[in-house]
């Protein structure tokens, strides 16, 4: 068992932990503040924001300290390492690097897109000093595109390095560069190589100042306006740890959350900008019904009345039911859609789909050298994927219809062709593209004889079906995913539901007759894992932080969890 | 003692000497035989080693001692040779190369064998174009004379060596931004450890030694480790190359054994002070070193001694002075300007404390000068550098000590010149220099400074 010593007491490092100082003492709930260490990138050391007193403790108890200042990222803890953390000679260095790092800086915080969230705010707060000695000039510097998504204010730059070294470390597409020397080098893009990578929008995180800033997200809203949900992306099959910030019920930014097992610290640009379809002007908005070639508004209570009617009749009738479920749906609103269609009838078909695949994987899959300028002993580098398939559930979804149907999920093109044979056609749908159904597989649907539809978007099949329900779209739904590697993972709501619209949840609890109270996922998550072997692991509804390996077990990750957060860092002491 | 001769300097007459055939009857490339075929490489590390040569680069480090750290295990092994020279007024190196380059490529030679580097890097300053010229010619030549290529002298050492040339970075020759920018990096220094013994150019355990260092080797296999302990003081032994230059009337580069005195230098070789008048001071060895004093000009300039005036070291050896007439002022605004330009910009304490000195000194200049800003240089200076541990590499020391050792020699003549030199020009303004002291013109008790929050909060106090 290996014993450090910080600021004069002992912790015990946890097994097969590979530390530097700032890590191990952020496991303990001690900060170190850094700029320019980043988790996932080689330690360069420039910004010595992390400087410490180090030392060692030998066998016979006696502690030497090294005589200068050193880096916490640079520091590996091992057996009898000592750091001192909270000395005068450390409390005055960091209000030195503070009043350095903003010598030259423009200070524009009141117009300053990354005010609340920012870096030098922060840690200017907590450890810098009150008052400025610099009465020179400072130096102007200029504003930069760098791509259509990403403007670069190179006088807010403090010069850590990280956004260069994501490019070349992870990415490896090296776009991004430091030229000039001083205090007049300036990060900067080849000319005409615009910052375009598939993970771009990445460095705008990365970046702990206002340098670098998402134009999307451009002075559109103050950060501490913002309210945070954590929730998964719903962009591909990956299923990207995000937090989607939300004020005035609309969604304004998505930005990655850490999960070692999925994401790391990433998301994709096609993620990060997924979020615009929660906003999108044109959703259902309530529930209708077809009635003389025309669709009428209904009041849920004559909705749920008409269908249910319809449906007990057909079905005293005989009449067998395809239901197809969208990979869109979580686990919750599968498990309960199944639920009732077998609850309606035996002669039931379920079928899964459409399941869009887009090209092909794409994997990033840094190392420890490629690309890498710095230190990489403290590395676990990991890889991260855009998946193919342009979906959330699969995973989950076929495990419910498995569960309800034995082993054949139909596919969705199958059950196009299965329609002649129902005259009952149920489609369960979710995705946040209205295009998610073609006008011809639409034509092949309404050839039934009843098409009932939940779904979000206005859409071909919306115009035709018999009954339409709006329902919560994939941001204002809380439930879980399982994704390609079979992790099942929580995601919360992130806006409140719209006036007319319900939770599928709660349109399937009153269709099934269970009740008219809010239906709490965890419930149903509950109820499916007791019954579906393969989701058996979610006892109780409960799904840990990092998700549930469904299928396997998760290798140990000792520096999991580790944050990269400035408004969490200086709060931590507070 | 017997009277001096100088050996790295001894052909420095001889035109001729370019030429590999000249070079070799005069008795060059006998060391490097007797150490390819004599000796083992360990065998030459224990010699060097025992003769305690130290580094001539400026960190003086024991040039055997950082032999011996490379792994006992490793496959393969660079040498750079570093030849970067851009210490201002240094120019020891390039005549070591455009004079007499067979000495030193017979130095890497064995200092490659030593090392088991099978190729050498020698990595040129930009402007040395000459330089350039002739050791690529004396390279071609030596690999027909057959002291480089394969199996050199039968004895199955193989040795190729590649001139690179700078592109004009004084950072460049840093040891690992000498690496970074081999590599065909930016001339970023890197963090150590690992230091380039363990892992260098292209990851691999790499040497990087001065080009003087080298050309020392070659006699010290000659004529032993005893000879060249002959020569010095204490812990700083063998000959050594000064260069003199400044207000003097011969602007020289002289051989002499290691610790002669600023005052035999400048008397000796460089003709004393220029126009007669006296002298007020000196930069001992590059104006990363700090400033000697007039009174201090009897010290050795050796590794150790030079230490004791509060100089940073003996440096390059590059010896620069200063005539009675010169201001400290303006030395101090040309070192701070240096700095600033050359800082590489990694380092927040070296990227933003250079800019911040010299902008600070410029305005001393021009009369725009507080005495508390020779308090605010002074916390500055003692705050950079890989001293106090605040930065990568060394660049800030050198931007630190002319202000410390400035502040500490001549504090009196900058009060003086801050007092009498005022200039309404280029005084700052009241409010700013309220803010400086913590006082903010808007709100009485707080400050300015805090960005945002910080604001936001003393607002509400
Ligand atoms: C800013 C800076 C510049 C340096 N420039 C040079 C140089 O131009 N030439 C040189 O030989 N060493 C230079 N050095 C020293 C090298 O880092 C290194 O110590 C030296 O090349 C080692 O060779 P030696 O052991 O033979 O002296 C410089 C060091 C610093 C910090
Ligand atoms: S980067 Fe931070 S300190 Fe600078 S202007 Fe923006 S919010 Fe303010
Ligand atoms: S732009 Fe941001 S991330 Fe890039 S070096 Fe500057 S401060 Fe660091
Ligand atoms: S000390 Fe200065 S020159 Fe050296 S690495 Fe740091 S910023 Fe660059
Ligand atoms: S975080 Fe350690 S020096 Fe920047």
């Amino acid at each position: 068992m290996a014993t450090i010593i910080i600021d004069g007491q002992n912790y015990d490092l946890p097994e097969g932990a590979k530390f530097n100082a700032i890590q191990a003492a952020r496991h303990f709930g001690i900060e170190i503040p850094y700029y320019c260490w980043h988790p996932a990138l080689s330690v360069v050391a420039n910004c010595r924001m992390c400087e410490i007193e180090v030392g060692s403790k030998d066998a016979s108890g006696e502690i030497k300290m090294l005589p200068r200042l050193t880096p916490g990222c640079q520091t590996p803890v091992r057996d009898g390492t000592v750091l001192v953390t909270d000395s005068v000679k450390v409390l005055e260095h960091r209000k030195n690097i503070m009043e350095l790092l903003l010598i030259n800086h423009p200070l524009d915080c009141p117009v300053c897109d990354q005010a609340g969230e920012c870096g030098l705010q922060d840690y200017s707060y907590s450890h810098g000093r009150a008052e400025h000695r610099f009465v020179e000039e400072r130096n102007v510097k200029p504003r930069k595109e760098v791509s259509d998504l990403i403007v670069l204010n190179t006088d807010r730059c403090i010069m850590c390095t990280r956004c260069v070294r994501f490019t070349r470390e992870i990415t490896g597409t090296a776009e991004l560069q430091v030229m000039r020397r001083g205090d007049h080098g300036e990060i900067a893009i080849f000319p005409d190589h615009p910052l375009d990578n598939p993970l771009a929008g990445n460095v705008v995180d990365l970046c702990p100042v206002g340098a670098l800033l998402d134009k999307d997200f451009l002075h559109n809203q103050r950060v501490w306006f913002l309210s945070k949900h954590d929730t998964i992306c719903t962009g591909c099959s990956t299923g990207c740890n995000i937090s989607s910030e939300e004020n005035a019920g609309k969604v304004w930014r998505h930005k990655p959350r850490h999960n070692p097992y999925v994401n790391d610290y990433w998301i994709c640009d096609e993620g990060r900008y997924g979020y615009k379809s929660a906003n999108a002007p044109d959703l259902l908005a309530g529930s209708y019904i077809l009635d003389g070639g025309d669709h009428h508004g209904a009041t849920s209570d004559r909705f749920f009345k008409r269908l249910n009617e319809d449906l007990t009749h057909r079905i005293l009738d005989k009449q067998s039911v395809l239901a197809i479920f969208s990979p869109f749906l979580s686990v919750e609103e599968a498990f309960s859609a199944a639920s009732w269609v077998k609850h309606l009838t035996n002669r039931n078909t379920m079928a899964l789909g459409p399941v869009s695949v887009l090209g092909q994987d794409q994997t990033y899959s840094p190392d420890k050298l490629t690309g890498r300028s710095g230190d990489t002993s403290f590395l676990v580098p990991r890889p991260f994927t855009i998946s193919a398939e342009k979906s959330p559930n699969k995973a989950g979804v076929s495990f419910v219809i498995n569960h309800f149907q034995g082993s054949n999920v139909v596919s969705f093109e199958d059950a196009l062709k299965l329609v002649p044979s129902n005259p009952i056609v149920i489609v369960f749908g979710g995705s946040p593209n209205s295009d998610w159904i073609t006008p011809e597989q639409s034509a092949e649907i309404r050839k039934a004889e009843r098409v009932i539809l939940f779904d979000t978007t206005i859409n071909v099949l919306a115009d035709a079906a018999d009954y339409v329900a709006g329902m919560a779209t994939f941001a204002e739904k809380a439930g879980s995913y399982v994704n390609r590697d079979n992790r099942l993972q929580h995601f919360d709501a992130a806006l409140p539901l719209r006036d007319g619209v319900w939770t599928l949840l709660d349109i399937l609890a009153i269709l099934r007759g269970v009740g008219r109270s809010p239906i709490e996922s965890r419930t149903i998550l509950a109820e499916a894992a007791e019954k579906i072997l393969a989701l058996a692991k979610a006892v109780g509804g409960q799904v840990p932080e990092f998700g549930l390996n469904l299928t396997g077990q998760d290798a140990l990750i000792p520096d999991a969890g580790f944050q990269d957060d400035w408004t969490m860092a200086s709060l931590a002491k507070a | 003692m017997a009277a001096f001769e100088p050996v790295l300097s001894r052909n420095w007459n001889n035109p001729d000497i370019l030429s590999v055939k000249t070079y070799e009857s005069k008795g060059g490339y006998v060391g490097s035989r007797k150490a390819l075929t004599t000796m083992s490489p360990d065998n030459v590390v224990d010699l060097v080693k025992a003769s305690e040569l130290r580094g001539r680069g400026g960190a003086g480090f024991p040039t055997g001692l950082k032999w011996s750290f490379l792994p006992k295990d490793r496959k393969e092994t660079f040498m750079c040779i570093n030849g970067d020279e851009s210490e201002p007024a240094t120019f020891n190196n390039r005549y070591l190369v455009e004079k007499d380059p067979h000495q030193f490529i017979e130095g890497i030679l064995i200092g490659c064998y030593a090392t088991k580097a099978n190729t050498a890097y020698v990595y040129l300053r930009f402007e040395y174009i000459k330089a350039i010229q002739i050791l690529e010619k004396a390279i071609a030549e030596a690999r027909v004379a057959g002291h480089l290529g394969k199996n050199i002298y039968g004895s199955g050492f193989d040795l190729e060596i590649w001139c690179h040339r700078g592109a004009g970075a004084y950072i460049c020759g840093e040891e690992t931004g000498l690496i970074e920018s081999l590599e065909g990096k930016r001339g970023w220094p890197r963090i150590k450890p690992p230091f380039p013994a363990i892992e260098g150019a292209f990851r691999k355990p790499t040497v990087v030694n001065n080009i003087e260092t080298l050309a020392c080797v070659p006699h010290i296999i000659e004529r032993g480790a005893d000879w060249f302990k002959s020569m010095g003081t204490p812990k700083s032994y063998g000959p050594k190359l000064y260069t003199i230059s400044g207000q003097v009337n011969r602007q020289v580069c002289v051989e002499l054994p290691l610790g002669v005195t600023t005052n035999e230098l400048l008397e000796d070789h460089g003709g004393g002070v220029w126009k007669g008048r006296k002298a007020k001071a000196a930069v001992p060895g590059g104006i990363s070193m700090g400033l000697l004093k007039k009174e201090e000009f009897d010290i050795p300039l050796d590794f150790e001694e030079i230490r004791k005036t509060g100089c940073l070291g003996l440096g390059t050896a590059a010896v620069t002075i200063m005539d009675d007439q010169t201001r400290i002022i303006d030395y101090l605004y040309n070192t701070t300007r240096f700095f600033a330009h050359e800082s590489c910009g990694q380092c927040t304490p070296c990227r933003e404390g250079t800019g911040w000195l010299y902008k600070t000194v410029s305005r001393i200049r021009n009369g725009g000068g507080r005495t508390e800003d020779l308090d605010l240089m002074s916390h500055l200076a003692n705050n950079m550098g890989i001293t106090p541990g605040t930065t990568i590499c060394g660049l800030a020391d050198g931007a630190a000590w002319p202000i410390k050792n400035a502040l500490a020699k001549y504090r009196e003549e900058l009060e003086d010149f801050i007092k009498h030199n005022q200039n309404p020009a280029y005084k700052i303004t009241a409010g700013q220099d309220a803010i400086s002291r913590g006082k903010s013109p808007l709100a009485s008790n707080t400050s300015m400074f805090v960005p945002g929050i910080g604001l936001a909060k003393s607002l509400t106090n």
